[in-house]
C-alpha cells in the first residue's frame, strides 16, 4: 500500500490511506480535541475536532476526514479555535456541576479541601496531610486557629451545620504527630538547584516561603533574632491556643525537608543585607512580621504599669505565668487584645474587662476566640474609646467614652461619635494595649542598602505589585511586613506566593502562571442552590469539639480544645457532601474550555439539576447533570453493557432528555468511567479530586491473573489514588477487569504485617531484622549439619517476581544445598 | 507445562493474546477454561475473536457465557478430558482430516499415537463423556477444518486434575495431528492461573530444573552455575511441594521455607498439610500478611507487595514486563529479593545485588531463553521469550518452522477415570473455580470493600434439577461434605453447572473448599486434583 504525504502545522508525515486526520496529527503528537471519537463507533457529533484544510472554505471535523495526497492542514488557527470555543460554549451553557467545591474556592490557601476529607474518611492520614501541606505547611497551627473562610461557604449548611474543616486539618496533623513520631513526613523535593535562599524571620511567613522553596529544590537558610523560630505562632499565640509541643513538633516537619536555620540572629544586631549578599544568596525575603506594638496616642499611655500587650504575650509565653494585680484593663479588640485577656485569667486576674471601639458582631478578633473569652468570664466593653488614664494611689483610672449602639449597627465605623452621657471611669492595677503593630525595623547606618528600603506610612515595607519585590536589588518581603497584622493562612498564602516569584527569577524561569479561574458552580452562593440538590440526605449534626472544662481551663495554659478522635473524625469527614468533582483532572471539557478561552461569565453554565443522580451500580455513579451526550462511555464498551440515550435536540443541536441503564453484560470493569469526558461518570471509591496538585503515573504490572494487562498507578504522595490504563499499551490497551481497576485496598490495609515476627514462649513477637534472620541462620544451618542440606525444603511463589524466585532457588540451591524447591502452580 | 515440555520442547504457551484481537484465528476450542472469571481481558480479546468470525468451540462442563455464545458447546463429563480430546483426535484420523505433510516433517512417535486412538470411538467416548456422538464430530471436523488457523485454549480446568499432564498430552496430541501448531492464530494457549507462573517455572523454582529448564543432567550447564556462583551445586532431584507433607510426617524434611504461599489454607486436602506443619522442627514464612500458615510459623518476615518494589513478571504469553516501586513497603517490610540477600549473608554467602535490575542481569547471563534481555529493552513493552540475542525482537509464536526439541512428539496417552467418582455415600460431584471479582484465596482482593460490596460470599451453584430433588431454594444454607471434610455454604440455582454437579469459588476463608478436595497427585507434575471430587449435600434451610 502506498503511503499518502500529508502536512500537518508544518510538518509533513506520511500516512496510510483511509487514515483520518484526527489519526494522523496523533501519530505526530498533536492533540486535536476531540469529545466523541471512539475508533469505528463514534458519529462525529460532537464538532469539536475541527481543522482548516487549505482549499477549503469552512473548517472539517477531522475525525471523519480521509487524509489525501498533499494536503494541508492547520489544527490550531484562530478561525478552528473560535469554532472550537463556539461548540465548547454551546456544551458548557448546559453543563450543571461544580468544578471545585465551594470551600476550596473561599479557602485563601486554596486548600483541597474536599479532598482532605475525603483522605479522612477513607483512612489516610498521612496522605490528608500531605495534600493539605501541598498548600499549607502549617496544618497544626492553622488547624487551631484558623478564622475558618471555608466553613462559612460550606453547602452542608443548608441540611444542617458545615464540616468541622478546620477541626478535621488539625486531626490529621495531631495524628501525624501521634503516629509519626520521628516527623519525618515523606514530603519530596526536587532536585538542588544551586541556588541559596535567605529568610530573615521564622514566623509563619518565613517558614512557608522556605518550606516552598526548598521543595522546589533551593537551598534554604532561615535568620531568626528569636531564641527559637516560631514567630507570631509562638509569641501571639500562647500554650491554650498552640502547645509549645505542637509547634516545635510543625516547625520540626518543616525543617527536615533540609531547611538551615539561624535563631539568635538579628537582622540589624547581628548581620545585614550586604552580609549576606557577600556570602553568595541568590535571593534574600524578609519576612519579620509587624510585632512592635505601636503606641496609643492618649494621655497617661506611658505611665507605669501600662504596657504594650504584645510584649506582655511575649512575656507569657516566655514562661512568665505570674501577674501583680487583681483587675486588668485590655485595650483594643485584636486577636492579641484577647489571648492576652485570656492569658490573664489563666493567671489568677479576677477581673478583666477588654475595651474596645466596634460592636460586638464587628470585633477585628476571630469570632470563636471572641466567644471562648466571654465564656472564660471576660469583661467585653465594646463601642467604647479610651480617653485618659491617670494613676491615684497605686490605681489605674481609664476614663472612656462610649458610642451610640443604633447609630452604630447602621452605618459602621465611620459615623461613629461620642455620645454624651455615657463617659465611664474603669479601675484597674493594670492596663495592656493593642493598638496595631508595625515591623520592627531598626535604624540602619546611612550608607547601609538597607537604607533603599521604602516603608509605607503605616510602618510596613512597600513591595511591588503581586511579585512582592522591595525596592532592593535580589530583597522580597511576605506575611505580615507588608500587609500588617494577619490570619496565620494569609501569611502562608504570601509566602507561597513570594516563593514562586524568587524561584523563576533566581532560576531565570516563567513563573508558573497562577491557576485558572475558571470553575463551574452549581451556586456561588447559598441562594443560588437548587433545593433539590439538598434532597435524601439525613441530618446529622456536626461533631463538637470536646474541649476542657471551666473550671481546669482558668488555672492553666493547656490547651482548651482537646481535638477529634479518630471515630469522631471518620464520622465528621463523612458528612462532606463532596461538592467538588472528582474527575476535575481528567475533565476534557474542563481542559479544552480553558485551553480555548471560554469565559463561563459571559457565556453562561447549567443552572438546573434536571437529572437525578443515579447510584445504583455499586461501582460508579452516573450525573447525567454533567453528561455532554459525547457517548463515549457507551462506545467504549466491549460489553454492550450501556444503555446512553436522547429524546432528541434542541435549538442548538445539544441532546435532551437524556437516559442512562447498564444491563446484566456489566462485568464492573469501569473502562466507561475511565473514557467519560466530564465528570457524569465517576468511581465511587475515588474520592479524593485532584486539584492542580502534582501526581505521578507509575507504569507497572498487574498482579492477578496470568494475562499480563499493563496498568498505570496513579499515586499521589504514597497512596494509589485509582488505577487506569494507557490506551496504547499493549496487550491491555486501556482495558483492565474489576481487579485491575479496584482490586488494591489490600496494600494499605491494616493487616499488612510490617516487622519480622519471631516465635517466643509459643507467642509470635515483634522483632528486629537483624534477630529474625540470625535466627533463621542459625536454625537452618543447625538442621543442615544434622540432617543434611535435603532435610529442609522451601515453596516459592508464583505470584513474586522472576527476580525473587530466581533469588529463591538460589537461595535453596547455592546457600542450604537442596533441590527442594517448588511451588504450587506448576502445571 | 510438564507435558508440553516434553511434546513439544517448551511448556508455554505456544502464541499470543493479540492473535485473537487481530482477528487471526478462524477457529478457537477452548476446554477447562473460562476467562471470563480467571482471565478476563484474554476472556475479551477471544469476544474480539468471535466479532471478528472467528468459530468457538467450547468444552466446559459448566454452561458458561462463552458456552452460550458458542458455536459448539460440548458438556462432557467433569474430569473426561482424555476421553473427549482422544475421541476427536480419533474422528480427525477417521475422516482424513490431519495434515499428513506437517506430521510426516515435524513429528514423531504418529504410530503409537494411532494404536492408542484405536479405541476412543465416537460411540466409546459418547459412553463416557456423555457427548452425543455428533457434537463428537462436529468437534473434530471444526477444529481440524483443514487449512484453517485454529487455537487451543486450556486454562486450570484442564490442569488441576489428578490426570492434568494426560489432558494436556491429548490436546498436544490433537493439535500436532492437525498441525495447528506454529501459526499464527493457532497452537496451544494454557491461560496461566497466577501473574507470574510462567516467570516462576523459568525462573527455576522447580524440584527438577535449573532455570530456563536446563534440567538437573547437564554437567557443561552445572559447571557454568558452580563458576559463577561460586559452590557446589546439589544435582540429586529434590521433593515436589505436594510431596513435602509426607515427607515431613515420615521424618525426612524438618524445616520449610515458605515464600508467599499459604499452603495451609490453599493445599487440596489442607488437614494433611497441617498436621504436617505441627511436625516441622522450624518454619520460615515470607508474606504481606500473617496468613493461616504465617500463625503457626517460627519466624515470620514481612514482605513488600508488588507496588513497592521494582522487578519483572512474565505473563501467560511469555512477555517479560517491568513491574515500578510506585511507594514505600508500609513500616519494616522489605521487597522479597532484599531479603534474601539479608538471609543469604547472615548464612554466610553474600549475594551481591544493588537492585533487581542487578539480579535480572544474572538471569539473563544464564537462562537462554532470556539472554537477550535488559531492563532497557523491556521497559515499555516487554519481550516474548526466546529472545537469544540483545537485537533479538523476542518472539510471539514458538516453534515456527522448528520444535524446540527439533520434532515434536506424539505422547498417547489412555483415559483414567477422575481418582473419586461419585457412588451412592457421596452421590454428587463437586467442581471449583472462580469468581471475577476475586483472586486465588482473596488475601488481595478480599481486602477491597467496594469489590466486597459487589460479591463478598462464597455461593455454590446448584442445577435447577438438584434443587427441586433436594428442596434447596435460592441463597438457602446447605451443608456439603466429602469423604475430607465438609463446609457450610449457601447455594444458588443456577443452569450453569449440570445436574449432579455442584460448583463453588475457592476464594472463601470461611468457606475452606480445600477441605473437602483431594491430595491425588498427577503423575508427572505432582499437581493436585483440585478440581472435582464427590460430595454429598445436606439442605439446612
Amino acid at each position: 500500500m502506498s503511503q499518502i504525504a500529508i502536512t500537518i502545522d508544518g510538518r509533513e508525515i506520511s500516512v496510510a490511506p483511509r487514515t483520518t486526520v484526527l489519526e494522523a496529527a496523533k501519530l505526530l503528537n498533536i492533540e486535536i480535541p476531540t469529545f466523541c471519537f471512539v475508533k469505528g463507533k463514534s458519529k462525529a457529533h460532537c464538532k469539536i475536532c475541527l481543522v482548516e484544510v487549505e482549499g477549503k472554505d469552512k473548517p472539517l471535523r477531522s475525525c471523519v476526514t480521509l487524509v489525501r495526497a498533499g494536503m494541508v492542514i492547520h489544527t490550531d488557527t484562530e478561525n478552528v479555535r473560535n469554532q472550537r470555543k463556539k461548540n465548547l460554549e454551546i456544551l458548557a451553557e448546559s453543563h450543571f456541576g461544580d468544578c471545585k467545591a465551594p470551600c476550596n474556592m473561599t479557602c485563601p490557601g486554596q486548600i483541597n479541601i474536599q479532598g482532605f476529607v475525603a483522605h479522612v474518611r477513607k483512612g489516610e492520614h498521612e496522605e490528608a496531610l500531605r495534600l493539605v501541606m501541598e498548600r499549607n505547611p502549617l496544618p497544626f497551627s492553622v488547624g487551631r486557629v484558623c478564622p475558618r473562610f471555608c466553613e462559612v461557604s460550606c453547602r452542608r449548611s443548608l441540611i444542617d451545620e458545615p464540616i468541622a474543616v478546620n477541626h478535621l486539618e488539625r486531626f490529621v496533623a495531631d495524628w501525624c504527630m501521634d503516629h509519626r513520631a520521628e516527623g519525618n513526613l515523606r514530603i519530596e523535593c526536587k532536585p538542588a538547584t544551586g541556588k541559596k535562599v535567605a529568610i530573615i524571620g521564622g514566623g509563619p511567613s518565613g517558614l512557608s516561603t522556605a518550606f516552598f522553596l526548598r521543595k522546589a529544590g533551593h537551598e534554604v537558610t532561615i535568620f531568626e533574632g528569636g531564641d527559637k523560630l516560631g514567630g507570631a505562632l509562638r509569641y501571639g499565640l500562647p500554650e491554650y491556643r498552640i502547645p509549645r509541643k505542637v509547634l516545635d513538633y510543625e516547625i520540626k516537619t518543616i525543617l527536615d525537608l533540609g531547611i538551615a536555620s539561624e535563631c539568635g540572629q538579628k537582622w540589624g544586631r547581628d548581620f545585614s543585607i550586604s552580609d549576606l549578599k557577600k556570602k553568595g544568596y541568590d535571593a534574600i525575603v524578609l519576612a519579620i512580621g509587624a510585632l512592635k506594638a505601636k503606641p496609643i496616642d492618649i494621655p497617661g499611655i506611658d505611665l507605669p504599669f501600662v504596657h504594650p500587650a504584645i510584649d506582655f504575650l511575649k512575656d507569657v509565653t516566655d514562661g512568665k505565668k505570674e501577674f501583680p494585680g487583681k483587675r486588668a484593663i485590655v485595650i483594643g479588640g485584636s486577636n492579641i487584645a484577647i489571648e492576652t485577656a485570656r492569658s490573664l485569667i489563666r493567671m489568677g486576674v479576677g477581673e478583666v474587662t477588654v475595651v474596645h471601639s466596634s460592636s460586638s458582631e464587628k470585633i477585628q478578633a476571630h469570632k470563636h476566640s471572641h466567644k471562648e473569652a466571654l465564656r472564660e468570664g471576660i469583661t467585653f466593653m465594646s463601642m467604647a474609646t479610651p480617653m485618659q488614664i491617670i494613676e491615684r494611689g497605686g490605681t489605674l483610672f481609664m476614663r472612656i467614652q462610649r458610642m451610640a449602639t443604633g447609630e452604630q449597627a447602621q452605618s459602621g465605623k465611620s459615623h461613629q461619635g461620642p455620645t454624651a452621657g455615657l463617659n465611664e471611669s474603669l479601675q484597674a492595677d493594670v492596663i495592656l494595649y493593642s493598638g496595631g503593630q508595625e515591623a520592627a525595623i531598626e535604624v540602619f547606618p546611612a550608607n547601609s542598602l538597607e537604607r533603599k528600603l521604602v516603608l509605607t506610612p503605616t510602618g510596613l515595607i512597600k513591595t511591588h505589585g503581586k511579585g512582592q519585590k522591595t525596592d532592593l536589588e535580589g530583597v522580597w518581603a511576605t506575611g505580615d511586613v507588608i500587609s500588617g497584622p494577619r490570619s496565620v493562612i494569609e501569611a502562608v498564602v504570601s509566602g507561597r506566593r513570594v516563593a514562586k516569584y524568587v524561584h523563576a527569577e533566581i532560576c531565570g524561569v516563567k513563573k508558573e502562571p497562577a491557576e485558572s479561574m475558571f470553575n463551574f458552580t452549581r451556586g456561588n452562593t447559598f441562594k443560588d442552590v437548587d433545593p433539590v440538590l439538598l434532597e435524601g440526605y439525613a441530618a446529622q449534626k456536626r461533631e463538637t469539639m470536646p474541649s476542657l472544662e471551666m473550671e481546669e481551663r482558668l488555672v492553666c495554659f493547656d490547651e482548651v480544645r482537646k481535638g477529634f478522635n479518630l471515630k469522631r473524625a471518620t464520622r465528621e469527614a463523612g458528612r462532606c457532601l463532596s461538592c467538588g468533582c472528582t474527575a476535575f483532572d481528567r475533565c476534557d471539557l474542563r481542559r479544552y474550555s480553558v485551553s480555548h478561552g471560554v469565559d463561563l461569565k459571559t457565556t453562561g453554565m447549567g443552572t438546573r439539576h434536571q437529572y437525578s443522580i443515579d447510584a445504583s451500580h455499586p461501582l460508579f455513579e452516573m450525573d447525567l447533570n454533567k453528561c455532554i451526550f459525547c457517548q463515549r462511555c457507551k462506545n467504549n464498551c466491549e460489553y454492550d453493557a450501556l444503555e446512553l440515550a436522547c429524546e432528541g435536540t434542541d435549538a442548538q443541536g445539544r441532546a435532551v432528555g437524556l437516559s442512562f441503564s447498564f444491563n446484566d453484560k456489566c462485568v464492573n470493569c469501569c473502562n466507561c468511567v475511565d473514557s467519560c469526558t466530564t465528570g457524569a461518570l465517576t468511581k465511587k471509591d475515588v474520592l479524593v479530586p485532584i486539584i492542580n496538585e502534582p501526581v505521578r503515573y507509575v507504569t507497572t504490572t498487574c498482579p492477578y491473573c496470568g494475562s499480563g494487562c499493563q496498568m498505570q498507578l496513579k499515586i499521589k504522595g504514597h497512596t494509589i489514588m485509582e488505577v487506569v490504563a494507557d490506551k496504547s499499551a499493549p496487550p491491555n490497551y486501556g482495558m483492565l477487569c474489576i481487579k485491575g481497576r479496584f482490586a488494591f485496598d489490600f496494600i494499605k490495609h491494616p493487616d499488612r504485617l510490617t516487622k519480622p515476627l519471631v516465635r517466643k514462649n509459643g507467642q509470635l513477637v515483634e522483632s528486629s531484622w537483624d534477630d529474625a534472620l540470625s535466627l533463621v541462620a542459625k536454625r537452618f544451618g543447625e538442621l543442615k549439619t544434622k540432617h543434611g542440606s535435603d532435610s529442609i525444603a522451601g515453596f516459592s511463589c508464583a505470584r513474586a517476581t522472576n527476580e525473587e524466585n530466581f533469588l529463591m532457588q538460589k537461595f535453596m540451591r547455592a546457600v542450604v544445598g537442596t533441590n527442594n524447591i517448588d511451588h504450587c502452580a506448576r502445571l | 507445562m510438564a507435558s508440553l515440555a516434553i511434546t513439544l520442547g517448551s511448556g508455554a504457551m505456544t502464541n499470543c493474546i493479540s492473535d485473537f484481537m487481530n482477528g487471526e484465528s478462524d477457529v478457537i476450542f477452548m476446554i477447562g477454561s473460562n476467562p471470563d472469571t480467571s482471565h478476563p481481558i484474554t476472556g475479551l480479546r477471544i469476544r474480539q475473536a468471535i466479532k471478528k468470525g472467528a468459530k468457538l468451540i467450547v468444552a466446559d462442563p459448566r454452561r458458561t457465557d462463552f458456552a452460550k455464545q458458542a458455536n459448539l458447546w460440548i458438556n462432557h463429563q467433569p474430569g473426561t478430558d482424555v476421553a473427549l480430546i482422544n475421541g476427536m483426535s480419533h474422528i480427525v484420523l477417521k475422516e482424513d482430516l490431519w495434515d499428513k505433510e506437517y506430521v510426516k516433517e515435524r513429528t514423531e512417535n504418529m504410530e503409537e499415537l494411532e494404536i492408542v486412538l484405536e479405541k476412543y470411538t465416537p460411540e466409546y467416548v459418547s459412553e463416557i463423556t456423555g457427548v452425543p456422538v455428533d457434537a463428537l464430530y462436529e468437534a473434530a471436523r471444526l477444529y481440524a477444518s483443514p487449512g484453517k488457523k485454529s487455537a487451543i485454549v486450556y486454562g486450570m480446568g484442564i490442569a488441576h486434575w489428578a490426570a492434568g499432564t494426560d489432558n494436556v498430552k491429548a490436546i498436544s496430541n490433537l493439535a500436532l495431528l492437525c498441525g495447528k501448531i506454529g501459526v499464527r492464530g493457532g497452537g496451544i494457549n494454557p491461560l496461566r492461573g497466577q501473574n507470574n507462573v510462567q516467570g516462576a517455572c523459568d525462573m527455576g523454582a522447580l524440584f527438577n530444573t535449573l532455570p530456563g529448564y536446563a534440567g538437573l543432567t547437564r554437567d557443561d550447564i552445572f559447571d557454568k552455575y558452580e563458576k559463577m556462583w561460586g559452590v557446589k551445586m546439589p544435582r540429586k532431584q529434590g521433593k515436589p511441594a505436594t510431596e513435602v507433607w509426607d515427607n515431613i510426617l515420615d521424618g525426612n524434611i524438618r524445616g520449610i521455607y515458605v515464600f508467599g504461599e499459604d499452603p495451609v489454607l490453599a493445599d487440596p486436602n489442607a488437614g494433611h498439610a497441617v498436621a504436617a506443619i505441627d511436625k516441622l522442627d522450624f518454619m520460615v514464612v515470607q508474606d504481606i500478611f500473617l496468613t493461616d500458615t504465617a500463625k503457626k510459623a517460627d519466624v515470620v518476615l514481612p514482605a513488600a507487595c508488588f507496588a513497592e518494589k521494582d522487578g519483572t513478571f512474565t505473563c501467560s504469553e511469555r512477555r517479560v514486563q517491568r513491574i515500578r516501586k510506585a511507594f514505600d513497603p508500609p513500616g519494616e517490610a522489605k521487597a522479597d529479593w532484599e531479603i534474601f540477600c539479608a538471609l543469604s549473608a547472615k548464612m554466610g554467602y553474600e549475594m551481591h545485588y544493588d537492585s533487581a535490575s542487578d539480579i535480572f542481569d544474572e538471569v539473563c547471563s544464564l537462562t537462554p531463553q532470556y539472554a537477550g534481555m535488559s531492563y532497557e529493552r523491556i521497559d515499555e513493552k516487554g519481550l516474548q521469550w526466546p529472545v537469544p540475542t540483545k537485537d533479538h525482537p523476542g518472539t510471539p509464536v514458538l516453534h515456527v518452522g522448528q520444535f524446540a526439541r527439533g520434532k515434536a512428539l506424539f505422547m498417547p496417552t489412555d483415559y483414567e477415570p477422575p481418582k473419586e467418582q461419585p457412588d451412592d455415600d457421596y452421590p454428587m460431584l463437586l467442581t471449583t473455580g472462580r469468581d471475577v471479582e476475586h483472586y486465588n484465596f482473596g488475601s488481595m482482593t478480599r481486602r477491597t470493600p467496594c469489590i466486597e460490596k459487589i460479591r463478598s460470599e462464597a455461593l455454590a451453584d446448584v442445577h435447577p434439577v438438584d434443587a427441586e430433588r433436594l428442596g434447596i431454594s435460592e441463597r438457602s444454607w446447605i451443608r456439603i461434605k466429602s469423604r475430607r471434610g465438609e463446609v457450610k455454604v449457601r447455594a444458588t440455582i443456577s443452569d450453569r453447572v449440570q445436574v449432579g454437579t455442584i460448583f463453588m469459588p475457592y476464594h472463601y476463608a470461611e468457606v475452606p473448599i480445600n477441605n473437602l478436595t483431594l491430595n491425588h497427585l498427577d503423575k508427572l507434575s505432582r499437581s493436585p486434583q483440585y478440581k472435582a471430587c464427590a460430595i454429598k449435600v445436606e439442605v439446612l434451610g
